[in-house]
């Protein structure tokens, strides 16, 4: 399959904006916060970090993401069987007063 | 019975308790409570498959971009392009979107999210999608 995808040159960009969201998508299934917010930094870091690569490298990174995105997929399903019972506090609104 | 008592007791102490304090209401607030009742009795009256008034959308777009980490508030005008005027990237501008449909409760597909480039894009596909909340 990597071979495949190398051999095809670099991803379109909006099928790397397409990957990007499935993972925000994928992330809102994770219930505790800090998980959550754990994978939506992590995502923006490493898509950014692979901003300037040259074709090859682009496409294996992105064989690479669409692997790590089965990852979450998978952890989405795992974390969901020990969901936290109450929100954490940062995501609770407060009132302005 | 005691629960009857116990409810004449509240009642009369709630009465107590308001003839003597009286809270003040700042003008701005009597405004939103205002305006909170009759979005709420206008959302009631046409509840589903309805279009949201254009203000709100406007209002509540501009506010989701005023409150997305990387924007500076005070550049944020209904025209404003994502890319151009506040110097998002494109995986901030998908982000962004996302955020609208947190915001509205809509799901937004693919082939329509690429197209929304600026707050115009956003106001202009939610205000014509009857499932935005």
């Amino acid at each position: 399959m990597a071979a495949v995808g190398a051999a095809r040159g670099a991803p379109a960009a909006s099928e790397v904006l397409n990957l990007f969201r499935s993972f925000l998508k994928e992330t809102r299934k994770f219930a505790d916060y800090n998980i959550r917010e754990y994978i939506k930094r992590r995502t923006g870091e490493s898509f950014r970090e692979s901003r300037d690569l040259d074709a090859a490298a682009a496409a294996s990174a992105f064989e690479f993401g669409k692997k790590q995105l089965e990852v979450v997929r998978r952890q989405s399903v795992v974390y969901s069987l020990y969901a936290p019972r109450v929100k954490n506090i940062m995501e609770l609104k407060f009132q302005e007063s | 019975m005691q629960r009857a008592r116990g409810a004449a007791l509240g009642s009369m102490l709630r009465g107590a308790v308001l003839r003597h304090v009286r809270i003040s209401c700042p003008q701005h607030m009597a405004a939103g409570a205002r305006r909170l009742f009759s979005s709420s009795s206008e959302e009631a009256a046409h509840a589903h498959g309805t279009y949201l008034n254009k203000n709100e959308v406007v209002d509540r777009v501009l506010n989701v971009v005023k409150t997305f980490p990387k924007v500076d508030p005070s550049k944020v005008t209904p025209s404003s392009s994502f890319q151009k005027d506040l110097g998002l990237d494109s995986l901030d501008t998908v982000e962004v979107v996302m955020a609208f449909e947190d915001e509205f409760a809509l799901e937004i597909p693919d082939s329509e999210a690429d197209k929304i480039a600026s707050c115009a894009d956003a106001i202009e596909y939610i205000a014509s999608h009857p499932q935005a909340k």
